[in-house]
């Protein structure tokens, strides 16, 4: 079993990084948007904080590529 | 260390008498509790973001990355990306508002209104027992700091932290910690940017750094290392790290959580710990690349002995006369901005779990404010005297950590099915905390890597949680409602009750 795990190549674990981070971008836009904005005083596109995660988790998988 | 000079001694002493002043400015606000423990209900988002990341970065993270960054590479930045940036989005859409909805002033509160009594008695000793400790250990090591870089006897600097926090703290309560934090996180900032300039400018740019590093370290540039590293295995740093201690921290931690509580709407409170995952993908800047100019100027040469020397040896090997004060007056920062919010989170568990719950339920509101305050007082002097006893065990710091990851796998499985799955019931999320936390404490005698303690001690609960609610009596709706995911999105009388719960007349 150890052997196993020890013989996954570490590319695989930039893969499951990537994946991870794109997960949690579609889980984010799968929030509905009046639950996104709830207590807002405005519904503004900048106020929509799906976007404000996607650019973050963005930055992450260039991070995890590059790196 | 003797590099510092006059202007680097004036601008430390303007800065403590600075915080010192703006601190206590807030207390002609505090009037009750609320005002107290959670602000007033009326922080901003970006104050929120601005002092979750000061709490967030302690001056041992600034030494310890350092020192890991030099040793390990840029794997210690980890901790600051896919451990920490996932678990924040997720916190901010999922645990946060309803926290924030639950109108709760403490996790293991929400975990007693999910839940049961029990287990927020369990929680709330754990988190109050973890961060009184923790502020002897703060409190030493700002001795420690103010020894190592000024001269001075490590009682006075820690009587000295403990006098400039402790007034800020007890008068102004979580708004002076919180308005001191964006301060003293800009303080940081500051001095990590300055160091990164000069840094860059003796190795020669970005070019420069790679080439003398990878010369001789090649895979200090890889973010995951092979599974026989003995501190950063890649596949523990994505189970153990990113899936489990990370959302653990950011979801359960009181100390972080108890910013957004005190948030002036549940967007302000989404948008403050979202808002932090910025600065918070910066914080590698501060952190791990001082411990690279370390290892690419100084390499492996006999001038550090140990790799948490890498930081002070930049300091004063890179720095000149001011700027090292500034940086300097930045691991102040860093160490009073953990330390007011982890003074402030512990009086808060202490006087809402354990006194208003257990000793004392029906005083007024001016009481329970007098508690905080006397807690307060108390936890300064119990920080101070229970500093030197951290230097007699020196593993008293890695005992904490592990104390940490023994509750925090099983803490996150019972949040995280008390917020996601109604079905979840009282003696299920009991049994699979008290259950997970014995699974943490077999690996741990078994000597497994707290990584991997984590990982499981969060998998064991969550199932043992799991069965046991499946075999036991559903909660009531009306328990429950307004706590519970599912419930709050479709239901109109649950919003009208949260409504009523957020303005405190429930």
């Amino acid at each position: 079993m150890n052997n196993f795990w020890a013989n996954i190549p570490l590319f695989w674990g930039k893969i499951v990084a990537t994946l991870f981070f794109g997960g949690v971008i579609i889980w984010a836009w799968f929030r509905p948007k009046s639950y996104i904005f709830k207590g807002a005083p405005d519904n503004k596109v900048w106020r929509d904080l799906r976007i404000w995660a996607t650019l973050i988790l963005i930055v992450q998988i260039i991070l995890y590529l590059v790196f | 260390m003797g590099g510092i000079h006059g202007i680097d001694l004036f601008i430390i002493i303007s800065y403590l008498l600075a915080i010192l002043f703006f601190g206590t400015i807030f207390r002609k606000y505090i009037r009750t509790t609320e005002d107290f423990f959670l602000a007033g209900k009326m922080l901003p988002w970006w104050v929120i973001s601005m002092s979750i990341i000061g709490t967030n970065i302690g001056a041992y993270d600034y030494i310890g990355a350092a020192g890991g960054a030099y040793r390990f590479g840029i794997a210690q930045a980890n901790y600051e990306w896919i451990g920490a940036i996932p678990a924040m989005v997720v916190s901010a859409f999922l645990f946060v508002p309803y926290y924030w909805k639950a109108g709760v002033y403490t996790v293991p509160e929400y975990l007693g209104k999910r839940y049961n009594v029990y287990v927020r008695l369990i929680e709330a000793i754990l988190w109050g027992l973890f961060l009184v400790c923790l502020l002897g250990i703060f409190f030493w090591a700002s001795g420690i700091m103010l020894n190592t870089y000024l001269g001075w006897p490590i009682n006075v600097g820690i009587l000295i932290t403990a006098i400039v926090v402790g007034i800020y703290t007890v008068t102004g309560g979580l708004t002076a910690v919180a308005i001191t934090d964006v301060v003293q996180l800009m303080v940081m900032f500051v001095g990590g940017i300055a160091v990164a300039i000069l840094g860059f400018w003796r190795v020669g740019g970005w070019s420069g750094l790679v080439s003398k590093i990878t010369a001789t370290h090649p895979e200090h540039f890889k973010l995951f290392l092979p599974l026989d590293n003995p501190v950063y295995p890649w596949l523990g740093m994505i189970f153990g790290l990113a899936f489990v201690l990370s959302p653990a921290w950011w979801c359960c931690n009181q100390s972080i959580i108890q910013r957004t509580l005190g948030a002036k709407s549940e967007w302000d409170a989404k948008a403050g710990m979202l808002f932090a995952t910025f600065p918070k993908t910066l914080i590698p800047l501060l952190v791990v690349l001082p411990g690279f100019f370390a290892l690419a100027l100084a390499g492996n040469s006999s001038q550090i002995q140990n790799p948490d020397q890498a930081l002070p040896w930049v300091i004063k090997n890179i720095l000149p006369p001011g700027l090292a004060g500034l940086v300097f007056v930045a691991f102040i920062a860093a160490l009073h901005s953990s330390v007011d919010s982890t003074l402030n989170s512990a009086a808060t568990v202490w006087t809402k779990d354990i006194y208003q719950r257990f000793i004392k339920r029906d005083a007024s509101d001016k009481h329970y404010l007098i508690v905080g305050r006397i807690l307060t007082i108390a936890f300064v002097i119990w920080g101070v005297i229970f500093a030197p006893v951290t230097n007699k065990f020196p593993g008293i710091y890695v005992a904490m950590q592990n104390l940490l990851s023994f509750f925090q796998g099983p803490t996150l499985a019972t949040v995280l099915l008390g917020v996601s799955w109604r079905r979840a019931t009282q003696w299920g999320g009991l049994a699979g905390l008290v259950g997970g936390v014995g699974i943490s404490a077999v690996l741990f005698a078994s000597k497994v890597n707290f990584l991997y303690v984590a990982w499981w001690s969060f998998a064991g609960s969550l199932i043992i949680n799991i069965i046991v609610s499946l075999f036991t009596k559903p909660e009531p709706l009306e328990k429950i409602q307004g706590l519970v995911y599912g419930l709050v999105m479709k239901d109109e009388n649950i919003q009208n009750i949260i409504n009523k719960r957020v303005n405190g007349n429930e």
